[in-house]
């Protein structure tokens, strides 16, 4: 029973729990409400309903643009951190060295290092050594703030396999590819999928960095977002945001489904 | 001669063997995975930021050309421009107020993460982290119209339908504080309900079966107790909030400027590269210090409890 474990103050904590649960909630549920009003502009309450803000976004030039350059950057941020961040974490987890905790420190930081600086720093290198691909440069930026994402889910799964299951294998005759293939990999595939997803969010989402390193040619979705915010006051902001917490939500419950968040977020 | 010397040589070879197998296993293994992760790190990380530090003591002459030179001038700026020194007062005082209400709505939400049955601990695990994935600027926009003037303002509007009046809330601190409460929850939730889950209930129950109220068992146990977990999710929550800039420019606006919308308008607006990477600098230290402090918290509770038991 939960309440043994809390004593008297079971009652109060889930009063006082649902209370912020709705604080952290309600909000998220406003645009969907606010999305389907049949006026020209947001308004609250809602009046009458309508879902033809939806196509109208979905028609959106600046809208349909930034979502397809979101996509497909997140993807190839979310490939290149597992791509840098899987050895890593294989090297931090298995071997003691010394200067470990120094490179797992380095590898994490940008999770505290404040993005909007790596995104100014980025942005004088970038300009300095002459690289004008913007499309390059996002992804560089982004591959860099998601690595510590992949570091964090690859290094938990690896913490619960028996490193003595890897050196069985290597003592049966197989060489580091083979026992990585077909030990290693299995086993961290649920912890390496979440950090893909992390990733993919997180370029997805990204502002602190996007906001240094885009040209008029390459404008990621959240800055579409900000703008749009400025200059359109009609539901189909909501519509947009509608359709972002959604796409959330669905990746959320994914990594649940296949890798458990409790375990994903490293708890 | 030949056969004396034979066996000096095998033996070094033995020994260079050896020592090329540990080097092997404790140097190649990990640096030839570690390697490429880590040269990336320091290319596109460690140099780039220490150029941009670097250029906060240069100077920019009339034209825009920046002239390399040792010069505090930027750093003396920030402290005397009473514009500047505002941007950082505001950013200390919304991070601050930020951490405390994200610790205070924090505690209720993770112990039930930490204690609840598994039900409770499933559900809220996806009720906190879900909302972490929501970017930025839609929560921004959702608060937008929340706190709008008016009523337009779905807050505003409540309150007028109760007949209780209404309130200017957009565009001051308090208008990033409850934006930037609401978006950093869940980090705060997330390493306390991990330090709470660490501590064993057997010494709460033991402190409850010996007479201590519900907030007794919550002041000298578990609060206490989960320090750790408060210092990291602190320390996080104010490094964010310091350096956040979406937040602070759609619900802060120009009355109440934060250092990120600040370096925003110095480097793409103005155009003042050296006064932007100082105003980048001493956010990098108001970091810095904020999680040395929490380091030092932690470590202060550790030396405490070792002296207790000694």
């Amino acid at each position: 029973m939960a309440s043994a474990k809390l004593g008297a103050a079971a009652v109060p904590l889930y009063i006082l729990s649902t209370v912020i649960v709705l604080f952290l909630l309600v909000p998220l549920v406003l645009p969907f409400v606010l999305s389907v009003s049949d006026t020209p502009f947001v308004t609250f309450p809602p009046r009458g309903f309508t879902l033809q803000w939806y196509w109208i976004v979905l028609k959106e030039r600046d809208f349909t643009d930034s979502l397809q350059l979101s996509l497909i950057l997140g993807a190839l941020t979310a490939v290149g951190a597992m791509l840098l961040g899987t050895p890593a974490a294989i090297g931090l987890v298995r071997y003691k060295f010394a200067g470990r905790d120094v490179i797992q420190s380095l590898l994490l930081s940008p999770l505290i290092f404040p993005a909007l600086v790596t995104g100014i720093a980025l942005l004088r290198f970038f300009s300095s050594i002459g690289s004008q691909n913007a499309f390059a440069n996002l992804l560089i930026g982004h591959v860099l703030v998601t690595i510590p994402y992949v570091v964090r889910t690859v290094s938990a799964s690896l913490l619960q396999l028996d490193p003595a299951i890897e050196e069985v294998a290597r003592t049966l005759g197989a060489n580091r590819l083979m026992t990585f293939w077909w030990i290693t990999r299995p086993q961290i595939m649920p912890g390496l999928f979440a950090g893909g997803i992390f990733a993919f969010v997180t370029s997805f989402d990204n502002y602190a960095i996007s906001m240094w390193l885009f040209d008029a040619a390459n404008v990621p979705l959240p800055l579409t977002m900000f703008s749009l915010i400025s200059r359109m006051f009609d539901p189909g902001i909501a519509a947009i945001a509608s359709l972002m917490i959604v796409l959330s939500l669905v990746l959320v419950l994914l990594v649940e489904r296949i890798a458990g968040l409790q375990r994903a977020m490293n708890m | 001669m030949s056969t004396e010397g034979r066996p000096a040589p095998s033996r070094i070879l033995l020994r260079v063997r050896a020592q090329l197998q540990f080097l092997r296993s404790s140097i190649a293994g990990p640096w030839s995975l570690l390697a490429p992760t880590v040269v990336f790190f320091v290319i596109a990380f460690l140099i780039p930021i220490g150029l941009m530090i670097s250029f906060s003591v240069y100077r920019q002459s009339a034209s825009g050309a920046l002239e390399p030179g040792m010069t505090l001038a930027n750093y003396t700026r920030l402290f005397s421009v009473d514009l500047y020194r505002k941007a950082m007062l505001t950013t200390l005082r919304v991070s601050v107020l930020t951490t405390i209400f994200c610790a205070i709505l924090a505690y209720p939400l993770a112990m039930l993460m930490a204690r609840g049955s598994d039900f409770v601990r499933r559900s809220l695990t996806i009720i906190v982290i879900a909302p972490m994935l929501i970017n930025v600027v839609v929560r921004s926009y959702v608060w937008r119209i929340i706190l709008a003037n008016g009523d337009a303002g779905i807050l505003n509007w409540s309150l007028g339908q109760l007949g209780l009046g209404q309130m200017r809330i957009i565009y001051t601190e308090w208008a990033i504080i409850i934006g930037s409460v609401h978006f950093f929850l869940s980090t705060m939730v997330l390493p306390l309900a991990a330090a709470i889950a660490r501590i064993d209930p057997s010494v709460e129950e033991a402190a409850r079966t010996l007479g201590a109220t519900a907030a007794q068992v919550f002041r000298r146990v578990t609060l206490p107790l989960s320090v750790p977990g408060l210092a990291a999710g602190s320390a996080l929550v104010f490094s964010l909030t310091a350096s956040s800039f979406v937040l602070p420019a759609l619900l802060g606006g120009n009355f109440a400027k934060m250092l990120g919308p600040l370096i925003q308008e110095q480097i793409l607006s103005v155009f003042d590269w050296p006064f932007g990477a100082a105003l980048a600098t001493a956010l990098i230290a108001t970091v810095l210090i904020a999680n040395f402090i929490s380091i030092g918290l932690v470590e202060r509770r550790y030396r405490a409890k070792a002296k207790g038991a000694a």
